[in-house]
C-alpha cells in the first residue's frame, strides 16, 4: 500500500512540478499514473522512492514514511528506474548476486529465484555477459529482475514497457496481475493508454504537476466522452 | 566550415557543462571563473619565474638561442603527451558519437571538429608553458616586430602536427577495436600500451639527464645544443621556426615560416585523407563492438554464494573501476605505479650526482635516520604520493546518473559512503607499504618507528577519504559524456592536492616546532591531532549524510 498525503514539489522556485498530490494505493490493485511528458510522473516516483525531498506532505508505504524511516519504506518496495542504464560493467549475474546481497535474499532462494525471473524473461543465457553488451530491452529486463528478486510487496516502475518486446511485455503485465492477485501492489507510470485500460484496476491522470483524475477506466470514459477514442479521451483530459 | 565550427562548440559545451544545467541553476558560476582564473596566475607566475632564471643564465653566456630551441620541442613534446591522453577519449569514448553518427553531418566535418577540440585543448597549455616564456625572450633580448608576429605563427603551427600524429596513430591502433571480439579487454590493452610507452619515456629521459648533469654548466649547454640539433633532424617544422625566431633578416624568417606552413597542411591533407579511411571503422566497432561476449551460458553454483554486503559493496567498485580504461588509470594505477617512477627517477638521479646507492647507505650508517624530522619526511613524500589517488574524489561522479541508485536501496546512505571510500583507502595503504618499503630499504629505521609511521599515514589516507567524499558529494559531476570528464576535467581533482599541501605544511611546521622531540613522542602526537580530525570529519559524514546527498538526483 501506498499512500501519498498532500505532496508538493518544485525544482525552481515558483513553478510547482508537482502540486498539492494527494493518491492512495490499495493491496491488490494494479494503479497505472498517466500523464503526457513533463506532466510530473518521474518526479513523483522519484519522491515516493526517496530519492527526491518533497517540500510539502508525506508518502507512507506500507505505512512507513519515507521521510521519516527511509530504511524501513525502502524494504517495503522494489523499483525499476526509466534508464536502465545501470551497472553497464558488472556482469549479469553479478548485478544480480549485488541486488541479492542489498536486499538481503535468503542464500537458498537467490538460484531459484534468479532462474526463474531470467528464464521468463529469455535472458538467462545472457548472464555471464556484462550488461554493456545487452540490448536496451536485455538492459530493462535485467533492471526489473533485480528489483524483483526479494520480492518487495510494493513494486514501483517507471515506464517500464519501452523498449520490452511483445512477449517480454506480456509477461510482465502477467506478473503484474500475479503479483496484485496476491494482495500486493504495482504502481507504474505509462503513456500506453491501451495498457492501462487493460491491465490497471485504477489510473491516476496526472497533468503539469496536478491530478486531473482518479478512477477505474471505466469512469473515466463514462465522466468524459462516451465514445471517444484513447487518443480523444486524454487529449481531452489533458488539455483542459 | 560553419557546421564544423557548430560541432566543436557542442564537443567543448558537452565535456566541460556539469551537473548545473540539469538542475535549473543557471550558475554561470563565478566562483568557477575565480578558481580557474587563479590556477592560471599560479602557473603563470610559476613560469614566468622559472623561465626569467633561465633566461638571465643562459644571456650572460650568450646563448639564449637556446631557450627558443627548448621551448619549441616542449610545445611539440607537450603535444604528443596531451594527446596521447585525451585523443582516445575524446575521438572514441565519448557518449555523444552514439547520436551524432546518424545526423546528416559528413565525416570530414565530425573529424574537424573532434580535432579542434584536441587542439583548442592544446592551446590553452601551450599559452601557458610556450607564448608566455617566448614573450619573455623578446622582452630580454629587445627583439622587434618580425619576432612577435614569427612568434605568435610559431605558437600557433608547432602543435598541429604532433596532435595529427598521435591522433592518427591512435586511429590506427582502434581501428582493429572492431576485429576484437571483446572490447573491454581491447580497451584495456591498448590503455596499458599507452602506459608503458610513457614510463618507457619516462626511464630514458631520464638516464639522458643523468648524461647532462655530469658536466658543467657551459658544457651543459653544449650538449642540449647538440641534442637540439640532433632531434631537431626529426622535427624539421621546430627547426625552421628555430631559424626564423633567431634570425635577423626578415627574408628568412618569411620563408622558414613559409616552409613550416606548407609542411602542416600537407600533414594536415594526409591526416584527413587517413581519417577518412579508419576513423568511421574504429568509432563503430568501438561503439557497437560485442561487448564480454562470453560463451560459457550456465552459471558457475560459486556466483550463487552469499556474500556480506560489504564486500559485495566494495568489490562492484572496485569492478567498476578495474573494467574501466580511464578509471583504472586514473584511480587505480598511479597508487602503485607514482611510487615506482619516482624510486626510478630519484635513483637515476642519485647516479648521475656520482653518488651511488652504496654512499647513501654509508652516510646512512653514519647520520641517525630514527629522528622525528626523517619521520616528517618520510610522511610528507606519502602525502606527495597519495595526493593522485582520485578515488573518494570520484567516488559519486563516476557512477554518473545511475547514482540515485545509492538513495532508493534499503541501505544507509552513510555506510555507502563508507563502502565507497574503502578502495581509497586500500589503495592509499598500497602506496604507504611500497613508500615505507623504499623507506626501509634506504634507512634502515626501527620496526617500531616503521609500525607507528604506518598507522599515522594510514589514518591521514583515512582522513583523505573522508574528505574527498565530502568534496565530491557537494560539487557531483553526474551527467558526463565521457569517464574522462570524471577522472580528467574534473576541477575537484584538485582538492586531494590541496589537502596534501595542507598536510605537508602542517609536517613542516611540526618539524621546525619540535625540532629535538623523540621520534616516537612526536609521530604520537600527530598521530592523535590526525585521529581527531579523522573523527571530526567522519562524524560530519555522518550528520549531514541526508543532506549531503541532495545534489544526487
Ligand atoms: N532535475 C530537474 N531539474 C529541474 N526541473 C526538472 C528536473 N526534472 C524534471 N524537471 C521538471 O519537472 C517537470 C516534471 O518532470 P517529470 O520528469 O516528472 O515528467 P514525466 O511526467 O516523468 O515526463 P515523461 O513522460 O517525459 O517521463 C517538468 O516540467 C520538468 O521540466
Ligand atoms: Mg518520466
Amino acid at each position: 500500500m501506498i499512500e501519498i498525503k498532500n505532496v508538493s514539489k518544485s525544482y525552481v522556485k515558483g513553478k510547482k512540478s508537482v502540486d498539492d498530490l494527494n493518491l492512495e494505493i490499495k493491496n491488490g490493485e494494479i494503479f497505472g499514473f498517466l500523464g503526457p511528458n513533463g506532466a510530473g510522473k518521474t518526479t513523483t516516483i522519484r519522491m515516493i522512492t526517496g530519492i527526491l525531498n518533497m517540500d510539502e506532505g508525506d508518502i507512507l508505504i506500507d505505512g512507513k514514511s519515507i521521510k521519516k524511516e527511509p530504511l524501513a519504506a525502502k524494504k517495503n518496495f522494489g523499483f525499476v528506474p526509466d534508464s536502465p542504464d545501470m551497472f553497464l560493467k558488472l556482469k549479469g549475474i553479478e548485478y544480480l548476486m549485488f541486488m541479492a546481497d542489498v536486499y538481503d535474499v535468503p542464500q537458498n532462494k537467490r538460484k531459484e529465484k534468479i532462474e526463474e525471473l531470467t528464464k521468463k524473461f529469455e535472458i538467462y543465457n545472457q548472464l555471464n555477459n556484462q550488461i554493456q553488451s545487452y540490448s536496451h530491452g536485455m538492459r530493462q529486463k535485467i533492471v526489473i529482475c533485480g528489483a524483483l528478486l526479494s520480492e518487495p510487496k510494493n513494486w514501483i516502475l517507471d515506464e517500464p514497457m519501452t523498449g520490452l518486446d511483445p512477449k517480454s511485455s506480456y509477461d510482465l503485465k502477467e506478473m503484474m496481475r500475479e503479483h496484485a492477485k496476491s494482495g500486493k501492489t504495482v504502481f507504474f507510470s505509462t503513456h500506453i493508454l491501451e495498457v492501462a485500460e487493460k491491465l490497471c484496476d485504477r489510473v491516476g491522470i496526472i497533468n503539469k504537476g496536478k491530478l486531473v483524475f482518479v478512477g477505474t477506466f471505466e469512469e473515466m470514459k463514462q465522466k468524459f466522452k462516451e465514445n471517444a477514442s484513447l487518443e480523444d479521451l486524454f487529449l481531452e483530459i489533458t488539455e483542459k | 566550415m560553419d557546421k564544423v565550427i557548430k560541432l566543436t562548440k557542442i564537443f567543448l559545451k558537452n565535456s566541460f557543462s556539469n551537473m548545473d544545467a540539469r538542475m535549473g541553476i543557471s550558475t554561470k558560476s563565478k566562483s568557477k571563473i575565480i578558481v580557474y582564473g587563479l590556477l592560471f596566475l599560479y602557473f603563470a607566475g610559476l613560469i614566468i619565474f622559472l623561465g626569467y632564471n633561465l633566461l638571465d643564465g643562459l644571456i650572460a653566456i650568450h646563448q639564449e638561442t637556446i631557450f627558443v630551441g627548448m621551448i619549441l620541442f616542449m610545445i611539440f613534446g607537450l603535444g604528443i603527451i596531451q594527446t596521447i591522453f585525451s585523443s582516445i577519449n575524446i575521438l572514441y569514448f565519448t557518449k555523444d558519437s552514439e547520436y551524432l553518427l546518424p545526423l546528416p553531418l559528413k565525416p570530414y566535418q565530425i573529424i574537424l571538429a573532434r580535432t579542434n577540440v584536441m587542439l583548442i585543448a592544446e592551446y590553452v597549455i601551450i599559452f601557458l608553458i610556450g607564448f608566455i616564456p617566448l614573450v619573455m625572450y623578446g622582452i630580454l633580448t629587445g627583439a622587434g616586430i618580425v619576432y612577435y608576429l614569427t612568434m605568435i605563427l610559431a605558437v600557433i603551427l608547432v602543435p598541429i602536427l604532433p596532435v595529427l600524429l598521435i591522433s592518427m596513430l591512435v586511429m590506427f591502433i582502434m581501428s582493429f577495436a572492431k576485429l576484437t571480439k571483446n572490447r573491454n579487454r581491447f580497451q584495456l590493452f591498448a590503455t596499458l600500451l599507452v602506459l608503458a610507452i610513457i614510463i618507457a619515456l619516462s626511464i630514458s629521459t631520464s638516464g639522458m639527464k643523468q648524461d647532462l648533469t655530469n658536466e658543467e654548466m657551459a658544457q651543459m649547454v653544449v650538449q642540449a645544443n647538440g641534442m637540439i640539433e640532433l632531434v631537431k633532424g626529426y622535427v624539421p617544422t621546430v627547426d625552421y621556426l628555430m631559424e626564423a625566431l633567431t634570425t635577423n633578416s626578415l627574408f628568412t624568417a618569411i620563408v622558414e615560416v613559409l616552409k613550416t606552413l606548407g609542411i602542416t597542411i600537407v600533414g594536415f591533407i594526409l591526416y584527413m585523407l587517413i581519417a577518412q579511411k579508419i576513423y568511421f571503422k574504429g568509432l563503430v566497432g568501438n561503439l557497437f563492438g560485442g561487448g564480454a561476449s562470453n560463451t560459457n551460458k550456465e552459471i558457475n553454483q560459486k556466483e550463487y554464494r552469499n556474500s556480506k554486503l560489504y564486500k559485495s559493496y566494495v568489490g562492484k567498485e572496485f569492478k567498476n573501476m578495474a573494467r574501466n580504461p580511464v578509471f583504472l588509470m586514473q584511480c587505480l594505477i598511479p597508487a602503485v605505479l607514482i611510487p615506482i617512477i619516482m624510486v626510478v627517477v630519484v635513483y637515476a638521479g642519485l647516479n648521475s650526482d656520482g653518488m651511488g646507492l652504496e654512499q647513501i647507505t654509508q652516510m646512512v650508517q653514519q647520520t641517525p635516520t630514527n629522528t622525528f624530522f626523517i619521520a616528517c619526511i618520510i610522511l610528507g613524500v606519502i602525502q606527495f604520493f597519495t595526493m593522485f589517488i582520485y578515488i573518494s574524489i570520484t567516488a559519486i561522479s563516476r557512477d554518473g546518473e545511475n547514482a540515485v541508485f545509492m538513495k532508493y536501496i534499503p541501505v544507509s546512505l552513510y555506510k555507502q559512503y563508507l563502502y565507497k571510500i574503502i578502495p581509497n583507502i586500500i589503495m592509499n595503504i598500497v602506496t604507504i607499504i611500497i613508500t615505507l618499503g623504499m623507506a626501509e630499504y634506504l634507512l634502515n629505521l626501527p620496526v617500531i618507528t616503521l609500525i607507528e609511521l604506518f598507522i599515522v599515514a594510514t589514518i591521514m589516507g583515512i582522513l583523505q577519504s573522508i574528505a574527498m567524499i565530502i568534496v565530491d558529494l557537494k560539487r557531483p559531476k553526474l551527467n558526463w559524456d565521457s569517464e574522462y570528464a570524471v577522472a580528467k576535467q574534473n576541477l575537484n581533482l584538485v582538492f586531494p592536492v590541496l589537502l596534501s599541501i595542507v598536510n605537508i605544511v602542517i609536517l613542516v611546521g611540526f618539524v621546525y616546532l619540535l625540532k629535538d622531540i623523540n621520534v616516537y613522542v612526536g609521530v604520537g602526537i600527530l598521530g592523535i591531532l590526525y585521529i581527531v580530525a579523522t573523527v571530526i570529519t567522519n562524524k560530519y559524514l555522518y550528520n549531514k549524510q541526508y543532506e549531503l546527498a541532495d545534489k544526487i538526483i
